[in-house]
């Protein structure tokens, strides 16, 4: 009961008023731009070369801030080998998102982990592009 | 917070909650989208460092805390960054 009434009083003391201000018509830009290229790619239906997934998935990863270009092989783990933590491996796994224009899922980002099931994954999906 | 198991329940929601904030923050303007992402990774990071992992009340109240906010930064007509920042300055510190 002490915790629930201490748990209270953090609450109050927390809560903040939200400021609401105008759009800016570019923010919708963004969303619009993803939903028209999946919905282009996903009539094709085609599947990208995998050499070619590989090569820029490595330039993807070794553009990456914290990344030491020089440790990134076709073998590399995000974070056996590259010591990166599993918040920089949700970044680098969006930056392949914009890279190849299509998203993943959160169930199937949580299994890029390496450079191998990176390339992986995206030769086998269609809406890559 | 690198992981050398399978991810565990808890991990795995912090890890979507993240994600969702670095989706929402590429909706919006290419300024506000930076600085969003500079406060989000700093304040998943600070508490990845500061916090024990084995003290899952107060993880579970961040992650309730976070998905509010996240909630609130997905509507156009609100700059969540300024709620971001007042959050975090009026954060508790060391609250284990």
């Amino acid at each position: 009961m002490a915790m629930a009434a201490a748990r209270r009083a953090l609450l109050s003391h927390l809560r903040v008023p939200v400021l609401a201000r105008p759009a800016a018509a570019a923010g919708s830009v963004p969303a619009a731009r993803l939903l028209s290229s999946a919905t282009e790619e996903g009539s094709k239906g085609s599947f990208l070369d995998k050499g070619e997934v590989a090569d820029r998935i490595v330039s993807v990863v070794k553009n990456f801030q914290k990344v030491e270009p020089s440790k990134v092989t076709p073998n590399a783990h995000f974070q056996k080998d590259l010591g990166l933590d599993s918040l920089d491996t949700v970044e680098i796994v969006m930056a392949f998102e914009e890279e190849f224009g299509f998203e993943i899922p959160d169930n199937e980002a949580e299994k890029i982990d390496s450079i191998k099931t990176a390339v992986d994954f995206v030769a086998s999906h269609p809406q890559a592009k | 917070m690198a992981s050398r198991s399978k991810l565990s329940g808890i991990q795995r929601q912090v890890l979507a909650l993240y994600r969702g904030f670095l989706r929402t923050a590429r909706l919006k303007s290419p300024e506000e989208r930076h600085r969003i992402e500079s406060v989000v990774s700093a304040e998943f990071r600070e508490n990845a460092r500061n916090i024990d992992r084995k003290n899952f009340v107060y993880i579970e109240y961040l992650l309730r805390r976070g998905k509010k906010q996240l909630e609130q930064l997905k509507d156009p007509d609100i700059t969540g960054l300024s709620t971001l920042e007042i959050n975090k300055v009026y954060k508790p510190l060391n609250l284990k």
